[in-house]
């Protein structure tokens, strides 16, 4: 299965989001923690490219460090929902009758849940850590995943190559992880991508409500609070992470959008 | 709709699960006090049952740290969340219905692809964010509305609406992506279907054809879906409530869920996912009215 | 007798992997008042094409690419679109064909036709009503008073067309178009439909379009026949000269290639062998010509046009020539 090889701008930007938020240790120019560095409030400028903070402390660092939680936790959450996700619909494509009912209804009853509503829960049992909250935030999004799987494996398995494959005596379970997986891989990555978008919203608006990562530790949602806090004084605090947070979801949207246009156009081609 | 009573009896199962988190933060003494009067000490299953049961009787329990009947709380608050939410949903209607029409006059041209970059843009900000900007914008700025704070209707209507403008708006910006697309592309469905020609055949005039026939027809899958845009959008106002200070159940479940009372938790669940099933059967019996494709069980009785 | 409706060199294209190609090609035909003209061809013929061309429905990305369109005397090609709304539905009407999607399915039927009267005429709500029961009645639907606020889905398919036929004449037009109105009925439906627009036409004289690619029905049907193939009007003649003594091959080929009950069954059916051209891909010169069993070298290279052979029009060079061949026979 090859793709188009064309320039991908937004997977650009994904492919760039990701590697300078794992190389914020050696991008930032101050230590995000250091109280100090500069003059409270102070704007945008050379010395810091984002201002600084309430206490000091450099905003760019903070946006860098903060990049890295988000996107640990969105990604670490995105790799959970596909896999308890792709398992979810898989069992329940290939089984079929009152497996598959039981395992869809599940699937639609936890998808009617607000979001929010559903990780304010959570979190409020569990506690919200690092740790936490992509097992959260991965179990709310596998819903999705679990009916796209299922509809593709459902698709797959009615196709006429697994038909073949049958014919020959080919067994069940190493049917599905050879022939079947690397065909709905494409719509997974969609799927993955689409996921990660939500996954950085659902982490930032927790956060921005205070019941996601706390400080001393801040994610991009955390700064946005303390942010938000301060606004008659400073408004690039909340802005700078807003606008990052936004680009970040976005760029996640429209690669996963663009994945899915160049997926169907090369199905409606043959 | 089985789907949804489902769900309804899938989130009482997490307070439980909450409870269960209960267990782990209080000192071993105080815990074992206040395990036998909250009938923690009862198996899950029991507790659970007793909840529901006292639940569908109006009450919703006593909140463990204030100590005010759940109910009162839920009751004093819904009113603001009801308003904010029906803001929220009339506004979306409204950008939608000026935004669909637009974009499907030249399905293609400019102003669809640039109608159709709004809408991923939109649906790419965070709901708070877009409130932020609005904040930094109306109140710091420009000095022109009050950001904080809610005024009852029956108090002051002026001051009411004025506090409710930016919220609405937000909410609705974080809903109308989702309903424009997909009322957009009902739409266009409905615009190549042979019932269309015939109108253009009759030489109606367009405007005529996009809101007497075009529209009215793509109304009913989207009612479907606004219901669950709806869905979508109370995750939004829980958010929208707390930033902008508005005291509905919103932002009552997040004071419970700082500190992990349970009870305003559960009670505050069960109030929203209720709203979301309410909501969803209104605008089903709604789909019943504008398609009478629908209602045919009277009719059908009446012939047979 | 003045003719409703004149066409002339009418082209149509649509864009191919190699540019545009024409798929309605220089076609020019009459229909004089008050006649009923059956227009014949296979699917992929540009017989609907033409049908649209002449209510100008004809949307991106086909495209008329030239002639002339005169409705009782006025072009209509050239008029603004807004000009040209104003006739449509007024002086020219179409029926389609599948009746049971023509109709706004959550509209009541009557409402419809409500809605075309009063487009066409300023009249009150209560006299429109009263008029649409009385079309309801004439396209002979029963119970028209409450006929008239049915929904679509409460009506069978041969009612649903009678609807479309009063909708369409609810204007009054001079023309009407039928495009395989009646392909997707029973044929015991099919008959009574076509006889209802028979009826209609002669008490309003109507100038019909016919557009089938039943034989039967155009020759039951029509006074006049136009034979379509491949985007070109081949033929154009009556009823009884066309399917007595047809003139272009393409025509006599499909005339031989009918069955009924009649035929031998020991021998094989007379197909015409080979498939039409796409439209990407016509033939130089005559566009039957690889398929005809009397094709010259001539045919190969031009386009035959529209003559006069024994009475009617026929594109092809060898028209006279085969008719005296034949009628030796």
């Amino acid at each position: 299965m090859k793709f188009k090889k064309k320039f991908s701008p937004s997977g650009f930007i994904v492919l760039a989001i990701m590697a300078i938020t794992l190389a914020a240790p050696i991008l930032s120019p101050y230590d995000p923690y250091a109280i100090g560095v500069g003059e409270p409030f102070v704007g945008p400028g050379w010395k810091h490219l984002m201002g600084t903070d309430d206490l000091g402390r450099d905003l760019l660092s903070r946006v860098l460090y903060g990049g890295r939680i988000t996107v640990f936790i969105a990604l670490a959450a995105t790799i959970i929902a596909l896999i308890i996700g792709t398992l979810w619909g898989m069992i329940a494509g290939v089984q079929r009758g009152w497996v598959d009912e039981i395992l869809m209804r599940t699937a639609d009853a936890t998808m009617a849940i607000p979001q929010i509503l559903f990780a304010l829960v959570c979190v409020a049992a569990v506690g919200a850590s690092v740790v936490s909250l992509p097992i959260v935030v991965g179990i709310l999004l596998s819903p999705t995943t679990a009916r796209m799987a299922r509809t593709a494996v459902v698709v797959e398995l009615a196709s006429d190559y697994v038909v073949a494959a049958k014919a020959t005596g080919l067994k069940k379970s190493r049917l599905i992880m050879t022939e079947v997986l690397p065909n709905i891989a494409p719509q997974l990555l969609v799927q993955l991508s689409i996921n990660a978008a939500s996954a950085v919203m659902i982490e930032a608006s927790l956060s921005f409500i205070g019941l996601g990562i706390q400080p001393p530790n801040a994610s991009w949602g955390t700064l946005m609070l303390q942010g938000y806090g301060k606004l008659w004084n400073t408004y690039w605090f909340v802005l700078f992470p807003a606008l990052v947070v936004t680009a970040t979801i976005l760029a996640f949207n429209s690669y996963g959008e663009r994945i899915r246009v160049s997926l169907d156009s090369r199905k409606s081609s043959i | 709709m089985v789907l949804v009573f489902l769900s309804i009896r899938v989130l009482p199962g997490d307070p439980v699960l909450a409870r269960l988190g209960a267990a782990t933060e209080v000192t071993p003494e105080a815990l074992k006090a206040l395990r036998v009067e909250a009938g923690l000490d009862r198996s899950l299953l029991a507790q659970l049952f007793s909840w529901l049961s006292h639940a569908v009787r109006g009450d919703l329990g006593v909140s463990y740290i204030s100590q005010f009947p759940v109910t009162q709380l839920v009751g004093e608050r819904i009113p603001v969340t009801l308003e904010l939410t029906f803001f929220i949903i009339l506004l979306s209607c409204i950008f939608s219905l000026i935004l669909a029409p637009l974009s499907i006059l030249k399905p293609g041209g400019k102003l669809d692809r640039f109608i159709g970059s709004l809408t991923s843009i939109g649906l790419s900000v965070p709901g708070f964010v877009t409130g932020i900007i609005f904040i930094l914008i109306f109140s710091l700025t420009l000095q022109w509305l009050p950001s904080l704070g809610y005024v009852p209707i029956t108090e002051d209507l002026g001051k009411n609406l004025q506090l409710l403008i930016m919220p609405s708006i937000t909410g609705a910006l974080t809903a109308t992506p989702y309903l424009v697309r997909y009322l957009r592309a009902s739409m266009l469905e409905i615009k190549q279907s042979s019932f269309i020609r015939t109108a253009e055949g009759k030489g109606l005039s367009d405007s005529r054809i996009m809101f007497r026939h075009i529209l009215p027809n793509s109304l009913v899958p989207t009612l479907t879906m606004l219901g669950l845009i709806v869905g979508y959008t109370l995750s939004g106002v829980i958010v929208i409530e707390y930033m902008f200070g508005l005291p509905g159940i919103g932002s009552l479940a997040i004071e419970g869920a700082f500190k992990r009372d349970y009870a305003i938790i559960q009670g505050v669940s069960l109030v929203i996912i209720s709203l979301f099933i309410l909501t969803t059967l209104l605008f089903d019996i709604l789909c019943g009215i504008v398609d009478p494709r629908l209602r045919v069980t009277k009719e059908r009785q009446n012939e047979i | 007798m003045t003719s409703s409706l004149v066409v002339k060199n009418l082209s149509i294209s649509v864009p191919s992997s190699k540019g545009r190609v024409a798929v309605v090609d220089n076609v020019s035909f009459e229909i004089p008042a008050g006649k009923k003209v059956g227009m014949v061809g296979e699917s992929g013929s540009g017989k609907s094409l033409t049908a649209y061309a002449l209510m100008r429905l004809i949307k991106n990305p086909v495209s008329i690419d030239g002639g002339e369109i005169f409705l009782g005397g006025r072009e209509i090609l050239g008029l603004s679109p807004k000009d040209f709304r104003l006739l449509r539905g007024n002086e020219i009407s179409m029926i389609y064909q599948d009746p049971m999607s023509a109709l706004n399915p959550i509209m009541k039927v009557g409402q419809q036709i409500i809605e075309s009267i009063q487009l066409h005429s300023p009249v009150s709500k209560a006299i429109a009503r009263k008029t649409a029961i009385e079309l309801l009645a004439s396209v002979g639907i029963p119970e028209p008073e409450s006929r008239i606020d049915s929904f679509p889905f409460e009506m069978s398919g041969g009612m649903l067309q009678r609807v479309v036929i009063a909708i369409a004449l609810s204007g009054e037009p001079q023309v009407l178009i039928a495009d395989e109105a009646t392909t997707a009925l029973d044929v015991t439906t099919q008959d009574r439909v076509l006889t209802l627009i028979d009826k209609l036409a002669a008490e309003r004289g109507l100038s019909v379009l016919l557009i089938t690619h039943d034989l039967g029905v155009a020759a039951q049907f029509s006074d006049e026949i136009m034979v379509m193939y491949a985007g070109k009007l081949v033929e154009n003649g009556s009823v009884n000269q066309i399917f007595s003594n047809p003139a272009h091959p393409y025509t006599k080929a499909l005339l031989d290639s009918r069955c009924d009950y009649t035929i031998d069954v020991n021998k094989p059916i007379n197909s015409i062998a080979g498939q039409p051209p796409r439209p990407d891909n016509r033939p130089t010169g005559c566009v039957f010509s690889p398929r005809c069993a009397h094709v010259q070298d001539q045919c190969k290279t031009s386009v035959p046009p529209l003559t006069s052979s024994q009475g009617r029009l026929t594109a092809c060079f060898r028209a006279d020539e085969l008719f005296q061949v034949g009628s030796a026979n």
